[in-house]
This record gives C-alpha cells, sequence and structure tokens, in this order.
C-alpha cells in the first residue's frame, strides 16, 4: 500500500500540550500559547508542511469535479435555508425521527446534554461507552462529566484514542493527534497498551490500537456518535468515518446515543448528496470517507437516542453578522489552509473547535475568554476561499474584532496602537507625515532598537527596508498609462531589476515624495 | 417551559429572513453523463483501496474458495439462508475472516458501493469480518451521488452504508494506514453479462490482494 507522504520523520521536541479544560474560564492568550509552539522551528515546519499536505490533496480532489463552484453555492444556500426554517425542520426531524422508533432529546446547554446521556446511560445500567468522534461532546465536557459518576468513556477514533490516552484533547478536528510525532504515539502505547518500548511504526501501533479497541467494542453496553447530517424528511442520522469505528460500536451495543447540534439538520437526501460530495474532498481530499452511514430505526432490542444540543447556537442564530457561521459541516479545509493554524498549533487557540471557524465560534459562546481568537488571522481570506459551504470567515472575523474592541476585551497596547493607527490613517497629511519619518530613519535607526520599537511585530520577522519613495508618489510620478504598461512589463522582470530601476527612479523624482494625489 | 418549547421559541423569534430552498434536481439535471461510467468507478474504488476484479455470478463459490484458500471462517449472505432461524448475536461474528454480501447500486465518482441492512443481513459482520468481498452488477453503477439517492430510499431499511475500500486511518503523522477497526482489505466483485470463464485470473488477483502487506 502507499503512504501518503514521503517528508521526513517529525522532530521529536517539546510542545504545549492540550491540557485546558472547557471549563476553563481565564482569557485565551493565542500568542503566548502559539510562542510556546513556536519555540520548536522545526517541529513547525513539519505541522506547517504536514497540514499544508492535506490543503494540497484537497485541491487535487476539487480539480476532479467540474461543478465544485456550483456545489459550494447549492451548499450555502441549503444551509441557509435549513437555517432560516430550523423550528420547522426541527420539528419535522423529530416527528419522523419517533415514528422511526427513536427518542429524541433536547438540550438547551452542555450541562443538559450532559445529564441526558448520563440518565440513558444509567437507565440502561450501561458502565462502558465507546465513543467516535464527536466535536461536540467534547464542547460539552462529556467524558469528564461521565466518568466522575463512574461510567468508563473510551474514544474510539484512532486520533482521538491517542490524545485521550495522554489526557489531551484534539489539535485538530479531522486528525486530533497531528501535533504528536510516531514516537510519541510509541510512547503512549507502550506505557497504556504494552506495546514494545521504541515501537513508532504507524502499521504497527494502528495494529495494537485495533487489537486494544476490537475488546472495547466487543464490551460496550453502549456507543456514542457525533452526526454529521440529521435528515429532516426521514428522521435519519448519517455519520462519516474512514475507521469504521461509529459503526462498530453501533452495531455490537444496544445502546445507541447520538449528539447532534441543531444546525447538523438538511431536509432531505437529496441535500444530502451535495454536502457528501463536499465534506470529504474539503477534509482530507478523498472523495468519499470509506463509510456513510444512515441510522433510521435501532435494531430489534436495540435503543436509539438522538440529542438535540443548543448550547449557544440559538444565540448565535440571532446575530446577523454572525448566524452564517452556522452553515459550517466541520470538514477542517479552513484549519489546512491558514497560514496562522498552520504555524501556532491548534492548541493554541484553547477552544473545541480551533482554527478560523473556530475563531469565528467561539467569541460567540464567551467573548472575553476568546477575545484573542478573531486577531489570529491574517485577514487573508484563503478559509473563505476554501470553506465548501461559502462562510464569510475573514469577514466575520473583522467584525468580532471591532466588537471585542468596542467590548474592552482588546489588552490597553491594542487599544492604543489601534486608536493611533485610527488616527494617522484617517488623516491624509499625518499619514504622509508618518511616511516620510519612517522611510527617513528606518534606514538609519540601529536594526537592534527597530526591532525594540516594532515590538511584537519583530519578534518572529525581520523588518523589511524601507522603499524610497511612498506609493502616491510613484503613482502620480508615471501616469496612468505609464503604470498599466510598467505592471506588465514587470511581470517580466527580474526582482534585481526592479530594485534597480526603484533607485533611479528615486534619485530623478525625489522631489515629488510628498505630492498628494 | 421544557428545553424543547424553549429552543423552538427561540429560534423562532430570532431566525433569519427566510431562504428558499434551492432545487438540486434541477442543477443535477444539466450534468453531463459519464461517459464511461464502469472505468470511472474501477479507479475511484481502487483509489479507496479495493480491489476489483470482473467475474460471473455462476463462478463466485470458485472464486472464493479459490481467493482465500487458508482462511477459516468465511460467511456468505448470498447462499440460501433459512429465514426462520433466529438472528445471531452481533457479537458472534468477531472471528470471521471473510464476508460475503452484495450491492444494491455502486457510484462512480467516489467508488463506494451502498449496502442496506437487507442485504447485509449481518451487519456486524461488515465490520469484524478482516476481509470483505462485495459482489456488484456492473450495471448498478450511478454517475453520482446525486444520481444514487434519485435510486435509493434510505429510510427503507433501519441502517444503510455507502463503503468506500476497506477502513483506513491516517492519524498517525498522517501515514495511510489500511485497516483501522473494520476489514482489513475489501475485494469488489463487477458481475458481467457473458460466457468467458474469468475466475481464474480473478482469484489470483484477488489472493494478491489479501495476501499482499498492508504496510507502507
Amino acid at each position: 500500500m502507499t503512504t501518503l507522504t514521503t517528508r521526513a520523520p517529525l522532530p521529536v521536541l517539546e510542545h504545549a500540550t492540550g491540557t485546558r479544560a472547557p471549563t476553563d474560564h481565564s482569557p485565551v492568550d493565542h500568542a503566548a500559547a502559539a510562542a510556546v509552539f513556536n519555540a520548536n522551528p522545526s517541529r513547525v515546519d513539519w505541522h506547517d508542511a504536514a497540514i499544508w499536505f492535506a490543503r494540497e490533496k484537497r485541491d487535487r480532489a476539487v480539480a476532479l469535479v467540474p461543478e465544485w463552484e456550483m456545489l459550494r453555492e447549492l451548499a450555502s444556500d441549503i444551509k441557509e435555508h435549513t437555517l432560516s426554517h430550523l423550528d420547522e425542520y426541527l420539528v419535522a426531524f423529530e416527528t419522523a425521527a419517533t415514528a422511526n422508533g427513536a427518542t429524541v432529546h433536547w438540550a438547551r446547554d452542555a450541562e443538559e446534554h450532559n445529564r441526558i446521556v448520563h440518565d440513558i446511560l444509567v437507565a440502561a445500567k450501561v458502565r462502558h461507552l465507546v465513543k467516535s468522534k464527536s466535536m461536540l461532546t467534547e464542547e460539552c465536557g462529556l467524558n469528564a462529566y461521565l466518568e466522575a459518576r463512574g461510567i468508563g468513556v473510551v474514544d474510539t477514533d484512532l486520533g482521538e484514542r491517542i490524545v485521550q490516552l495522554r489526557g489531551e484533547h484534539p489539535s485538530h478536528i479531522v486528525t486530533p493527534a497531528i501535533h504528536l510525532t510516531k514516537e510519541e504515539v510509541g510512547e503512549t502505547f507502550a506505557e497504556h497498551l504494552g506495546t514494545p518500548v521504541g515501537m513508532s511504526d504507524p502499521n504497527e501501533l494502528t495494529a495494537a490500537a485495533r487489537v486494544h479497541l476490537r475488546e472495547k467494542f466487543l464490551d460496550a453496553h453502549a456507543a456514542m456518535t457525533g452526526v454529521n447530517f440529521a435528515l429532516a424528511e426521514t428522521g435519519g442520522v448519517v455519520v462519516c468515518t474512514n475507521e469504521g469505528n461509529a459503526d462498530l460500536g453501533i452495531v455490537l451495543a444496544p445502546v445507541h446515543i447520538a449528539s447532534m447540534g441543531i444546525e447538523k439538520l438538511i431536509p432531505g437526501p437529496n441535500e444530502l448528496a451535495v454536502f457528501l460530495r463536499l465534506l470529504a474532498r474539503s477534509a482530507t481530499g478523498q472523495r468519499v470517507t470509506v463509510y456513510t452511514s444512515h441510522m433510521h430505526r435501532p435494531a430489534a432490542g436495540h435503543e436509539l437516542h438522538i440529542v438535540l444540543v443548543d448550547n449557544g447556537r440559538t444565540e448565535q442564530l440571532s446575530r446577523p453578522d454572525f448566524w452564517r457561521s452556522l452553515k459550517c459541516i466541520r470538514c477542517g479545509a479552513c484549519m489546512n489552509t491558514c497560514p496562522v493554524y498552520r504555524r501556532s498549533g491548534g492548541y493554541s487557540y484553547g477552544a473545541t473547535v480551533p482554527g478560523p471557524i473556530g475563531s469565528i465560534l467561539a467569541p460567540g459562546m464567551d467573548l472575553e475568554k476568546y477575545s484573542a481568537l478573531p486577531f489570529a488571522s491574517t485577514l487573508c481570506g484563503s478559509c473563505t476561499a476554501v470553506c465548501p459551504v461559502k462562510i464569510d470567515i475573514d469577514a466575520q472575523l473583522y467584525r468580532w474584532r471591532q466588537i471585542v474592541v468596542e467590548a474592552g476585551h482588546a489588552s490597553a497596547k491594542k487599544q492604543a496602537a489601534s486608536r493611533l493607527g485610527g488616527v494617522v490613517l484617517a488623516n491624509r497629511f499625518l499619514l504622509s507625515l508618518a511616511g516620510k519619518v519612517m522611510r527617513a530613519t528606518m534606514r538609519f535607526v540601529p536594526r537592534s532598537l527597530m526591532r525594540v520599537l516594532a515590538g511584537e511585530w519583530a519578534r518572529e520577522r525581520e523588518l523589511p527596508l524601507p522603499p524610497r519613495e511612498s506609493f502616491s508618489a510613484w503613482y502620480q510620478a508615471r501616469g496612468d498609462k505609464q503604470v498599466l504598461r510598467s505592471a506588465q512589463d514587470d511581470n517580466h522582470r527580474s526582482a534585481q531589476d526592479d530594485t534597480r530601476r526603484a533607485a533611479q527612479d528615486d534619485n530623478g523624482r525625489s522631489a515629488q515624495d510628498d505630492r498628494q494625489p | 417551559m421544557t428545553s424543547r418549547d424553549a429552543i423552538l421559541t427561540a429560534i423562532r423569534t430570532v431566525r433569519p429572513a427566510p431562504v428558499a430552498r434551492p432545487d438540486v434536481g434541477a442543477r443535477v439535471a444539466a450534468f453531463e453523463p459519464f461517459s464511461h461510467p464502469v472505468s470511472r468507478f474501477v479507479e475511484a474504488a481502487e483509489a479507496a483501496a479495493a480491489c476489483v476484479v470482473r467475474g460471473r455470478r455462476d463462478e463466485l463459490g470458485e472464486l472464493l474458495a479459490a481467493a482465500y484458500p487458508a482462511l477459516g471462517r468465511n460467511v456468505s449472505v448470498l447462499s440460501a439462508l433459512d429465514p426462520a432461524a433466529p438472528p445471531p448475536l452481533p457479537h458472534s461474528f468477531a472471528d470471521t475472516d471473510v464476508f460475503v454480501c452484495e450491492g444494491v447500486l455502486g457510484v462512480a465518482e467516489n467508488g463506494a458501493v451502498w449496502l442496506p441492512l437487507s442485504r447485509l443481513r449481518y451487519r456486524s459482520a461488515l465490520f469484524l469480518a478482516t476481509n470483505v468481498i462485495v459482489v456488484l452488477d456492473s450495471e448498478a453503477i450511478v454517475d453520482t451521488l446525486h444520481h444514487a439517492y434519485a435510486r435509493i430510499d434510505v429510510s427503507e431499511d433501519d441502517y444503510g452504508v455507502f463503503v468506500a475500500g476497506p477502513s483506513k486511518t491516517a492519524d498517525i503523522e498522517q501515514s495511510l494506514v489500511i485497516g483501522a477497526h473494520g476489514p482489513k482489505s475489501l475485494t469488489l466483485v463487477l458481475l458481467e453479462p457473458g460466457n468467458a470463464r474469468i475466475v481464474d485470473a480473478a482469484a489470483s488477483s484477488v489472493r494478491d490482494a489479501s495476501l499482499r502487506p498492508t504496510s507502507s
């Protein structure tokens, strides 16, 4: 068989661990957490490349679907339609699912969700629960809740099992253990599963996990799954996995509990086809996941419980600028493409869902705690460009920044810098003066001093050399025709030529530097 | 007020202005049909690490015996089953080496096969067996998932699953490993009309696949 990658092995280095509990309400300092991750440049480089690789696979898969843009458009429209009729679709779903023999539960928040799940398990006398990947149960802190009440929970997704054994949380919603080396996984397995010390081959490690988890599947009294899509017309839930762990749990255990956020609803099977075509291609570059399982009725003698969870979603739905974030289908494409995520790691966000989408969802849950996240972005817009349901993530990040500052959650330094920036950028004279001062001084002030003056911006970067003239001066000097021609010429010239030409221009036209357009 | 009513009332108060339901069917109707759906299906299934062989229905017994000669327990739902027999415990398939079943339709764009409970009969065997063989009529291949859902009724069976290849994971350093929790190999037998004996060639290619190391 093939390996997905031929990259050099990931260097083994210390890094930040994802041990932050969902109940910890202290503000997340993304920059500080990212600095811990960045203390090991080779680890960052590996993480960056590994995750970019997923983005490249996505691009190749997308290129094979000529109607891709039409599918994105459709998916966005379907989600907006469903969200704008969500109450009706929820009632239709409940009616159909109940008629199918499922029990539908409603939970306003995480606490109620956990209580409902616990009550079901107690009523069915369940002591062991297997759980396939569900970011919702992470969001609700379900594992800790159940374990405190004497019920053992085993996460069965391989990546999630690895982080569970380590006492961590997923650092990525699709590949939860992407922050770990195979050597680290080997150490974890040696400690918890008794594998030989030094085992680090992914095949051998996976085989060991298969044996370990097969026992858990056969012993479990209940299986929990997340839900990728719920069908209002038929009352069914759809779960997508590659490992088959959701199905193994469901087909063996007599009790199946499926927990879903209320935004997972779609009208019916015709709409489902659109999302399934987008999901795996966006997530991993696969054309479809290995298993796409449709659960409509429990097997004879089995129970099927579906828990519909709000936990802040209705509030997000009420926000005109942010309700479209609920279109998200959790593919992780925005994380894979994000230059900040790839270089700061999932844990730096301190939220259940990290990355760009997490940075627009989390502030809606707790503005103060997550006030740093909308700033953990370059606003390059790559997330928006790859999002399969066309969420305008970068625009929402920008809007959250304004709300964070208005609410007084930005640091004093950031507020002062923003105020100063606002004054200077709004005034032609000041802007021109500031440019002039910068261009004049940056050449002569020692770099060591400039780095101090530039503050955090210069911590991980070299400062560029200042240009000789301002853009407006350059623009004025050429006139429209010349600018056009110059732009065309530039495409054929080397950067060196450009620099030389700019220097010559500067000699002849420096007097026009400050002329305003 | 119950949580149900609280959530529904809140949604009614805050929900955005209505957006019309898009007509998915009309958009799909405009698609250009695939010129070679069967070869597209084979290519996609192989990309998902399935092994594809072609055979005739009357060759199946020979094919299986030739492909997995050394393996112990095999369970086939294609042989005559006693409908009155009590359903076995799902756990009883834990030591199954080969599970054989027949799919309803295949999807050319992604190599997936639709397996509803009525065709699986023992759904746990699909996940517990080390090797799975899915038989599919090559005339039952549609272009895309849109066409598939137009053809099937997903709620007809209690349970139904699209399967594309053997179970797999890439959770450790993104290295692809075939055989995560479920089957380590998946063989698709595409049934073709005609009289040619193709079982010998097919069997040897299945044997190769089943003996193929699952490592990189």
